[in-house]
């Protein structure tokens, strides 16, 4: 061992990190020894803390620090709408746009047989649930659009459909800003099935 | 079209290689092991930017290396334009123009290469895998979005056969997700059924008189698409669907019983019949062989329709293959119009005009001299 076990296991902490290697994860450890002691405990603390406090939304599922979480909470919003993410990340990127004024579902993954996640494995079964009780009439369905998602969207609107809540699905094609020469043929041939008349 | 030179370096057992070739015919002489597929090989790749022999790029570097290159000078409607891949630990460049292509879908296409090896005379009597592999290059080269739909259309069948499986075993009882998952996989399979049929008229038209020449008009040849589904080729896509849905509705048990997909293009294959009668099962050797070659010449016919110009043709160790008949039917097919590569231990017994005035190449380990 070349080094003493106090860096060794803050090396193979950072390791654990996504998109960080053992040479990055040496870097940041002898960084680490030279930051201030306050620094290195807010750090610490701030880790910790993230994991503890953080837990999530017994109704959306969504990431948060209260239950119900302050998108759930929040009265100003439209209740009667629900739009169905696959993670809560997804959920930052919508209130981004500050569009959208209804509620969110974050279902944690998407159903892929291939790899033994069905419905139940993922958050379908409490949205289920929550359309019962909540006087929701649209759900949008906004899974990223490759297969696992096309074919969860389309399983969640198999689901509701004999309720009678109207349900969408995101359109997908050319981004905005961008230009037809640059845009691949797959993407291209989405954007004219989805043209709409004006 | 026709590659005027190709400078290599650092690939395979070629240290440094500096060729320039005759537009017409190029016949590559050497022993086994000396580096004849290697050069063909290098062309291959030099067109579709990667290898039909290996999957690892890595494997095209020498040895003793870290990069290998491989430079060509294209001429192709009258221009004339230089094309390059590079190969390292990093990954692979694809050049063209001297400019870097992001995508190598703008990469590929820049030079049609077609390639004639021993296993494709396997195209016949081999597996349907094959046939279906024949099929799909073909259209995936003409029309690029077809490649989507296959890709599309195979992850969902892998999904919807770990479902049937799991029904099977009745881990789950759940049907709402095959409905889904059916619904996903015709959604695809139509387009790529309907679009086989329309490349089946276009192979038949250039095919059969292809055949009929190389027959001296004694053998016909038809080909048709083998399916269990109750499809007509004239059939829209939407039929297609349609009939699709309901195979897989009327099917369902059984499938799950099965625990795999048992409809839908990854099943279906394609039938050669010669006087009416099956080739595959009752057809002679040297019928197969017409069939397949046949099938190869026809390929070229359409790259030249599709893009105005013969592409490159390249003939490893397959000329030997063919009896002197089928030999200088081929070379009398390509004599003055398609730039053709053979590799081949020995040329003495290919009696043709076209070998005759044809540039000479001796392999020897890794060096190529030509013959005066």
């Amino acid at each position: 061992m070349y080094y003493p076990e106090p860096i060794s296991k803050l090396i193979d902490s950072f390791t654990k990190l996504p998109g960080i290697g053992p040479k990055t994860a040496v870097r940041l450890a002898f960084f680490v020894l030279n930051m201030k002691e306050d620094d290195v405990l807010d750090f610490a603390k701030a880790l910790v803390n993230a994991k503890r406090e953080l837990t999530h939304c017994s109704t959306c599922g969504h990431i948060t620090d209260q239950d119900p979480c302050s998108i759930c909470s929040d009265g100003t919003r439209d209740e009667s709408v629900i739009c169905v993410v696959q993670d809560p990340k997804d959920v930052i990127a919508m209130e981004k746009m500050r569009e959208f004024n209804g509620r969110y579902h974050v279902l944690h993954g998407t159903i892929s047989p291939m790899d033994g996640i069905g419905p139940e494995d993922i958050n379908v079964p409490p949205l289920i649930d929550r359309l019962k009780d909540e006087k929701v009439n649209e759900l949008i369905l906004a899974t990223n659009p490759n297969v696992e998602g096309e074919a969860t969207a389309m399983y969640i609107s198999r689901l509701v459909k004999p309720s009678g809540i109207k349900i969408s699905r995101i359109a997908s094609g050319l981004p905005m800003g961008g230009d037809l020469e640059y845009a691949d043929e797959v993407t291209l041939s989405k954007a004219m099935e989805g043209r709409r008349e004006l | 079209m026709h590659i005027k030179d190709i400078k290599l370096t650092h690939y395979r057992n070629y240290e440094k290689l500096d060729l320039t070739f005759d537009h017409q015919v190029n016949v590559i002489i050497g022993e086994n092991a000396q580096g004849k597929t290697n050069l063909m090989e290098a062309i291959y790749v030099l067109a579709f930017s990667k290898s039909y022999r290996t999957s690892k790029d890595k494997e095209l570097i020498n040895w003793d290396e870290n990069y290998a290159r491989i430079e060509g000078t294209v001429h192709k409607r009258a221009r004339q334009f230089p094309l390059e891949m590079q190969f390292s630990a990093k990954g692979k460049k694809a050049k063209l123009n001297h400019l870097e292509q992001q995508r190598l879908s703008d990469y590929i296409g820049a030079l049609n290469v077609v390639m004639f090896a021993p296993e494709d005379l396997n195209l016949v009597k081999g597996s349907p895998q094959i046939r279906r592999r024949f099929i799909d290059m073909e259209i995936g080269q003409i029309q690029p979005i077809y490649i989507y739909h296959l890709g599309q259309y195979q992850k969902i069948v892998k999904q919807r056969n770990h479902l049937l499986k799991q029904l099977q075993r009745r881990k789950t009882s759940d049907e709402t997700m095959l409905d889904v998952l059916t619904d996903q996989l015709v959604e695809h399979a139509r387009v790529i059924i309907a679009k086989r049929f329309i490349f089946l008229e276009l192979l038949r038209e250039a095919a059969t008189g292809i055949h009929e020449g190389i027959s001296q008009h004694s053998e016909t040849l038809s080909i048709q698409y083998s399916t269990p589904l109750d499809v007509l080729e004239s059939d829209s896509e939407e039929k297609i669907g349609k009939c699709l849905h309901e195979t897989f509705k009327d099917n369902r048990e059984k499938e799950i019983d099965r625990g795999s997909t048992l409809f839908g293009p990854h099943r279906d294959d394609l039938l050669f019949y010669v006087n009416d009668r099956d080739v595959q099962t009752y057809g002679s050797q040297g019928q197969q062989r017409t069939t397949a070659l046949s099938l190869k010449l026809a390929e070229i016919e359409l790259i030249k329709r599709e893009v105005g110009e013969y592409p490159v043709l390249l003939l490893d160790d397959v000329l030997s293959e063919l009896d002197r008949h089928r030999q200088s039917h081929l070379l009398d097919t390509i004599q003055g119009k398609v730039q053709t590569f053979v590799s081949t231990t020995s040329v003495s017994d290919i009696k043709h005009q076209t070998i005759e005035q044809a540039a000479l190449f001796n392999v020897t380990s890794g060096t190529i001299t030509k013959q005066k």
